[in-house]
Order: structure tokens, then C-alpha cells, then sequence
């Protein structure tokens, strides 16, 4: 760091380093790490909406009985996002392979960050609708209790929530399809 | 002056890309998330004592929806445009474009969180105002309507910036 005629006496020389920092990752940590995050994130989302719309349910059940299995519909809506998790990872996890000497190149770094963010988009977006279900199918199965008309029509509103998951299912699928190693 | 040089296209540059595209879809649905939680709640709460109302009430919900469908537009965009190396192993997609499609992706993003976020907090108050006094129905739409507008235009900018690029291809071209 030298004056070079600066008013304020140094100046920092290197800023293409900034542009080095996403490589001092390998791309073996960034594609296993999208690939732990599309499953871990989903199934969390899955699971946090399966509790909230569970607890509800079994409260409600108390007094209605007839609302439990109908209602369990919502639980497997939460379900099926633990399984766009599941089967996006074991998609990732397909494309994961050695390069010879650690040798990497730039189409591998390039499919080290899309695996990445492929995995961080569909856990994301799993994770926020699993949560969102879960709270319209408590909120479903309390208003089945007490009328059971409403059911089918709260239905629909979980429906457009569970289309968030397969935005992000599609996303990931997308930016995934040229990411190859080796 | 030290001569200082960055490379044009590093091969860090498509991972800020693909954070636009992450950035873009997730924050969004956290939005259209918020918003489809929020007012299902309401309209639950409303429907028990005013079931014909449900389905005329079910606009918040998916208003809040399109919020997601705004993220999933600039999400296909901008991975599209995200180029892999070319035959000869060079990285083609330059930190231009990447720092342009990060910035995007944000753009729409968090516009969709906000407005998400709005949509979920009126359309609950406002589908239970409903329910007892049906004539606040179109005040309801009006606020929500500006509410959505911000999504809007987080989606307006990012689909303009997403445009700007620049290649490292052999003449350069845009």
C-alpha cells in the first residue's frame, strides 16, 4: 500500500481479490452444501406446518370428531413439500462427482454455485410454504368444527399456498440442469 | 496511480447470478407466504359466522399468490441469462451481468416480501370487516390493490435491470 500522490496517504490496491472470496470455497462444499439445504430446509417447513395444523386438529377433534380425518388433507399437503425436498436432493446428490486432482474448472465452479442456490431456493421456498400451510390448515380445521360448509372453501386458500413449494421446485430443477462435475 | 485491473469474467461471477435468482424466489414467497397465512386465518375466523362471504373474500389470498408469481417470472429470467463457460472452458458471463442480476433479484424480492406482508395485514383485517359490514368489500380491494402495486414495481425494475449485460465473448457484444 503506497501513497500514489493519494490526499488521504494510502490506497488499497487490490480489489479483484473481493472477486476471489466465493472461490476460497471449494465447489465439492457448495454443491453437498445446496444439497444438505434443499432436504434439511424442506423437511423443517414440513415439519413446523404438520405441528401447527396437528395441534389444532387434535384440539378441535376434542369436541368434533368427525373433523379428523377429513382434515388430515392438510397434513399431507405439509407432507408433500418434505418430498419435493427429498426428491431435488437425491437429484443434486446424482450430479456430485470427483474431478481428477481437484483440478476444477470454471464449468465446475459454475456448477458448484448452481447446485448451491438451486438447494438454498427450493429449501427457502419449502421451508416458507410448509409454515404458511400449516397455519391455514389449523385455521381450516377449527372453522370445519364449527361449520362444516367452509372445509372445501379454506381448501382452496391451502392450494394456493402449496403452490409456493413447486415455484421453487421448478426454479431449482431449472438452474440445476446444466451443473455437471467432472 | 498503481495500475489496478479486474477481470472482466472471473469465475466468481455467476455465483452473484444465482443469488439473484435465490434472492429473487425466496423472499418473495416468504411475501406470498406471509400474505396466504395471514388472511387464511381471517377468512377462517369471518366464514364461521358469515359463510357466504368466503369465496368473494378469497382475493387477498390471491393477491398474495401473484406476489410469489412475480418472483418465479424474475427467477426464469434471470437464470436464463446466466451463460455456463463456453467450449473452450472461459468463463462468458462477465461481474456485470451478475452484479446486475443480483440486483434484480433483490429488487423483486424484497418489493414481493413487503407487499406480502401488507396484503397479509389488511386482507385479515379487512375480510373480518367484512364479514359484518358488507359494504367495506370494495374498500378492502382498493387497499389492497395498493398494496400489490409494490410488488409491482419491484418487478418493473428488476425486469429492467435484468437487461443490462455484458459478455466476454469474442467481440464483446452486448
Amino acid at each position: 500500500m503506497s501513497d500514489g500522490g493519494n490526499p488521504f496517504g494510502y490506497e488499497f490496491m487490490n480489489f479483484q481479490r473481493l472477486l476471489d472470496i466465493p472461490m476460497d470455497i471449494s465447489p465439492y462444499n457448495y454443491a453437498a452444501t445446496g444439497t444438505g439445504l434443499a432436504i434439511a430446509l424442506s423437511v423443517v417447513g414440513a415439519a413446523w406446518g404438520i405441528f401447527i395444523t396437528g395441534a389444532s386438529l387434535l384440539g378441535g377433534a376434542v369436541k368434533e370428531p368427525r373433523i379428523r380425518t377429513k382434515n388430515l388433507i392438510s397434513v399431507i399437503f405439509c407432507e408433500a413439500v418434505a418430498i419435493y425436498g427429498i426428491i431435488l436432493s437425491i437429484i443434486f446428490s446424482g450430479k456430485l462427482n470427483i474431478v481428477a486432482g481437484n483440478a476444477f474448472t470454471n464449468a465446475d465452479w459454475y456448477s458448484g454455485f448452481a447446485i448451491f442456490n438451486g438447494g438454498l431456493t427450493v429449501g427457502g421456498c419449502n421451508l416458507v410454504c410448509g409454515i404458511c400451510v400449516g397455519i391455514v390448515g389449523a385455521a381450516c380445521a377449527l372453522a370445519d368444527a364449527q361449520k362444516p360448509e367452509l372445509f372445501v372453501k379454506i381448501l382452496v386458500v391451502e392450494i394456493f399456498g402449496s403452490a409456493l413449494g413447486l415455484f421453487g421446485v421448478i426454479i431449482g430443477i431449472v438452474m440445476t440442469t446444466q451443473a455437471k462435475f467432472g | 496511480m498503481a495500475d489496478i485491473t479486474y477481470e472482466t469474467c472471473p469465475t466468481s461471477a455467476p455465483f452473484f447470478g444465482f443469488m439473484g435468482v435465490t434472492a429473487a424466489l425466496c423472499f418473495a414467497n416468504i411475501g406470498a407466504a406471509y400474505g396466504t397465512a395471514k388472511s387464511g386465518v381471517g377468512i377462517s375466523s369471518m366464514g364461521v359466522m358469515n359463510p357466504q362471504l368466503v369465496m368473494r373474500n378469497i382475493i387477498p389470498v390471491v393477491m398474495a399468490g401473484v406476489l410469489g408469481i412475480y418472483g418465479l417470472i424474475v427467477a426464469v429470467i434471470i437464470q436464463g441469462a446466466i451463460t455456463t463457460p463456453d467450449n473452450t472452458g472461459a468463463t462468458v458471463y462477465s461481474s456485470f451481468t451478475g452484479y446486475a442480476h443480483l440486483s434484480a433479484g433483490l429488487c423483486c424480492g424484497l418489493s414481493g416480501l413487503a407487499a406480502g406482508m401488507a396484503i397479509g395485514i389488511v386482507g385479515d383485517a379487512g375480510v373480518r370487516a367484512v364479514g359484518q359490514q358488507e359494504r367495506l368489500f370494495v374498500g378492502m380491494i382498493l387497499i389492497l390493490i395498493f398494496a400489490e402495486a409494490l410488488g409491482l414495481y419491484g418487478l418493473i425494475v428488476a425486469l429492467i435491470l435484468s437487461q443490462q449485460s455484458y459478455d466476454c465473448s469474442a467481440n464483446g457484444a452486448r
